[in-house]
């Protein structure tokens, strides 16, 4: 197959301005994508560099707000695009509502546009009443109508965009996000991390990571505790993470057998991670849910709300056990596998043969390039 | 009239010397001595004195009677039984001398070179089987065996590509889906036997077993299960060692292969032979794209690459090939069994796992690894470029590099330079940054494996892939200078 000449256009990336989730997708798919093609990255960052093949090109963005950053943003990406043109690009790839302006300018050359969330959904699921929001919603409906073939990470997104911007469901493809599993999966004593927290290392641990916020649920799990302590005196809780709900919830589980411990570094992640027993996911709403990956990585076991990415990736009692976003369902969901221990190693090992099998980047490269290819034809 | 197919694997490996000190054995230019275990000898003897004779003297007497069945023997078990076992051997060659007997082909070391991303080890090991067979006994295999019956395309597609008429594989329901192992289906144009695991396991794992409802099974019972199941031909396939070694005489198992035969034909059902079950066409196409085999209850290749450290040694291993030069040790550090014993799994497949090995997991890998780390050394020193080996060598987990924050062990390890430059990659990065800061790396480059060129480069670099791209540099270059 013919080597493609590819342009990114990003707004973060891992190795310049990295804001949350969207720099290692839209990264890891690129440093894919170089083994077999040419790959430009326009991002920001002070320098351009090359890693791992792929040909990074900064631009400093100025801007009082987001709105106007992002456009002089676009505007700069654009420029430094025209340098690279000789020979010219055969295909343009465009990452979220950041870079719309540039998608608007070089609309007429084969695009690609990626949603990877919606202000709607980054919202909580709500429309806000604030200038921001309505244009960058405004945004992300111009995105969509302007641009040739859209991917979603997931199909709940891609009915969200389909009703938010009236974007026919034929122009969208859902292309998952991709993980490495070797990250997320180490070779760890168990028993030597649940110490360190004052656990015995035979006491289940049930692992939440994620912000504290309404959108991720922590207060679901904080709320099914009595319930489950009631089945399994011994169950231990560890929260990490930070947001505007650590306080309160910290206050309420006083007499809970909890822990908050706030932000924790990457590798006190996966160390935790790799010697729990279950992980919860107990998100309200979910476009993706990149943890659920994670878990499966490290051949976890998940208890996960039965909502977007994690409701169409998990295989209910295969690789995971899907619940209610509520305190009672989230109780049953973790009581259900504690009380069958053998399942709990066989759904994380079936859980992390899906992601050899399923969410590789190889394989989510293949599928981009097929639709790169239905724009060019 | 339902049909039978008998097969045995009949294996033994050098086992390694869990003794082995690098110090202490330098001296000894034998590495065979010095890497494995003196108890080899004494292990082969007593399965030879508790299975291989008084169950091949069984099965002589049978095969008169009309007995058919097939055995895949190891290269290692027929080096061992020439060494220290001529009355087994013996006894094997009148066996494959019966004309109701068939030798299948397997790999010479019984290793896993079907794994390794290259194949032509695994063709080499093969073919030098093939050459064994035709040594020791005269006889050209026509069905293969791959090692514990791993198998997938790649394996179907090397078994079609030396000549073979059929492989082996285990029916696992996965790959089966709605149909029955008890048919023939072909898989990349070869035609694939399928084991059944529900009756071989009968005998293999629960014959002994007090608990099992069945117990205590004989051969008329057992018989009358064959005659009753459906298909073309019912593939039993299991260890040689079942017979006497891991069911003891005292369970009975040698008086129910004893009386199996003659209570198969009273139940009107036939034995016959791999090839002669070949000879029907093909009922489906599998496509096996995973990788299954016939261990555990995943029934993958998980019984030997599960965790982190088996991937360590079996990456280990297949490098190894192009820094040492003593080919046939390095084949023996291939075999299947090394990584059997470094398995950590829970629940039955535990039992099993610990039932082989003579130490713990990891006391296993341990051992492997200095066994592996200190052949590599060696040959280095007979090497022409010596600074490129040794700089790629691989270590034992008491050189290797392991990854730390200020929490603790982050559960990562390197144990070579390519395995540095991989780990550079998935380690988390404040990990990374913790040993920058200590100046960690550049100890360990200069120290332990010795490379000082490097050491000074990694000195002028903080950031994760800065260290990456320099240390895939450099063992990018070293590779080269081996070529």
């Amino acid at each position: 197959m013919e080597s493609l000449k590819i342009a990114f256009f990003c707004w973060e990336s891992l190795y310049s301005e990295r804001v949350g989730g969207l720099a290692s997708a839209a990264t890891h798919l690129a440093e894919t994508l170089a083994r077999d093609h040419e790959v430009h990255f326009f991002t920001r960052g002070d320098h351009d560099r090359v890693i791992k093949d792929v040909n990074y090109h900064c631009c400093q963005p100025e801007g009082k707000n987001i709105v106007d950053y992002c456009r002089s943003m676009s505007m700069s990406m654009v420029e430094r695009f025209r340098d690279y043109d000789i020979p010219r690009f055969d295909v343009l790839h465009f990452h979220d509502w950041h870079v719309v302006e540039a998608l608007h300018l070089l609309r007429e050359r084969p695009n690609v546009l990626s949603f990877h969330s919606t202000e709607f959904g980054r919202n909580g699921g709500n429309f806000g009443d604030w200038w921001e929001f309505r244009e960058i919603s405004t945004k992300e409906w111009y995105a969509g109508l302007i641009a040739q073939k859209i991917l979603a990470v997931s199909h709940s997104l891609k009915n969200e965009i389909g009703w938010l911007y009236q974007i026919p469901q034929e122009k969208v493809e859902v292309i998952p996000n991709g993980a490495i599993p070797e990250e997320y999966r180490a070779h760890i004593d168990a028993g030597e991390v649940k110490h360190r927290y004052g656990i015995h290392p035979l006491t289940p641990l049930v692992f939440f990571c994620g912000r504290m916020v309404f959108q991720k649920g922590p207060d679901l799990v904080v709320d099914a505790i009595p319930a489950i302590i009631q089945k399994h005196w011994d169950v231990q809780f560890i929260f990490a993470g930070e947001g505007h709900m650590r306080r309160w919830l910290t206050d309420r589980s006083q007499s809970l057998p909890a822990q908050f411990l706030g932000w924790i570094p990457d590798s006190e992640y996966v160390r935790l991670l790799n010697a729990s027993d279950i992980v919860v996911i107990p998100s309200r709403n979910e476009p993706f849910g990149l943890v659920l990956l994670e878990a499966w990585s490290a051949e976890k076991c998940v208890v996960a709300a039965d909502v977007g990415g994690l409701a169409e990736n998990i295989e209910n009692f295969r690789d995971g056990v899907k619940v209610y976003p509520t305190p009672e369902s989230v109780a049953w969901g973790i009581t259900y596998v504690l009380n069958e221990r053998s399942k709990i190693s066989s759904l994380g090992k079936e859980g992390r043969k899906k992601i050899d099998r399923l969410f590789k980047w190889d394989s989510i490269a293949k599928n981009v390039v097929a639709a790169y290819r239905s724009v060019m034809a | 009239m339902s049909r039978v197919c008998f097969g045995f694997e009949v294996h033994q490996p050098f086992r390694l010397d869990h003794q082995f000190d690098p110090e202490a054995g330098r001296r000894n230019k034998n590495l065979r001595e010095v890497y494995f275990t003196a108890k080899n000898r004494d292990l082969l003897e007593r399965v030879v004195q508790k299975c291989y004779v008084p169950a091949t003297e069984i099965v002589l007497e049978n095969l008169d009677q009309g007995f058919c069945c097939s055995f895949s023997l190891s290269g290692t078990l027929i080096e061992q039984l020439e060494a220290w076992g001529k009355d087994a051997l013996d006894l094997f060659q009148q066996v494959a001398s019966h004309h109701n007997t068939e030798l299948l082909a397997q790999t010479y070391y019984h290793s896993l070179a079907s794994l390794f991303t290259e194949k032509g080890e695994f063709e080499e090991q093969i073919r030098q089987h093939m050459h064994l067979m035709q040594d020791t006994f005269g006889v050209t295999p026509r069905v293969f065996e791959n090692t514990e019956f791993i198998f997938n395309t790649t394996v179907a597609s090397v078994a079609k590509k030396l000549g073979f008429a059929g492989v082996y594989a285990e029916g696992v329901e996965r790959v089966l889906g709605w149909r029955s192992p008890n048919y023939l289906y072909s898989c990349q144009g070869i035609k694939v036997l399928m084991r059944n695991y529900r009756l071989s396991d009968d005998i293999a794992f629960r014959f002994s077993n007090r608990q099992w409802e069945h117990y205590p099974l004989t051969a008329d019972t057992f018989a009358s299960w064959l005659a009753a199941t459906p298909g073309d031909c019912i593939h039993l396939f299991m260890d040689y060692e079942t017979f006497g070694e891991h069911h003891w005489h005292e369970s009975g198992i040698m008086e129910f292969l004893r009386w199996l035969p003659h209570e198969i034909a009273l139940k009107d059902t036939q034995c016959i032979l791999p090839s002669q079950a070949l000879e029907q066409d093909p009922r489906d196409e599998l496509n096996i794209a995973e990788t299954i085999s016939w261990a555990d209850q995943e029934k993958d290749a998980s019984a030997w690459l599960g965790n982190c450290q088996q991937l360590a040694a079996f990456r280990e291993v297949e490098r190894a090939g192009r820094l040492v030069r003593d080919r046939e040790v390095w084949r023996y550090l291939q075999a299947s069994d090394h990584f059997h014993y470094m398995a950590s799994k829970s629940g039955s497949c535990e039992e099993v796992h610990s039932y082989f090995r003579q130490e713990g997991p990891f006391k296993s890998f341990a051992d492997y690894m200095r066994v592996l780390s200190d052949f590599e050394e060696r040959s280095a020193s007979l090497a022409r470029m010596r600074g490129a080996v040794l700089g790629l060598r691989c270590l034992p987990p008491e050189k290797a590099f392991h990854f730390f924050s200020a929490y603790g062990y982050t559960g990562y390890s390197a144990y070579s330079l390519d395995d540095f430059a991989m780990q550079l990659e998935v380690v988390p990065k404040d990990s990374l940054q913790f040993h920058v800061e200590r100046g960690d790396f550049v100890r360990w480059v200069a120290d332990v494996i010795g490379d000082h060129h490097l050491a000074e480069s990694l000195k002028k670099y903080h950031l994760p892939h800065e260290l990456f791209d320099a240390v895939d540099k450099r063992r990018k270059y070293l590779w080269n200078r081996l070529k």
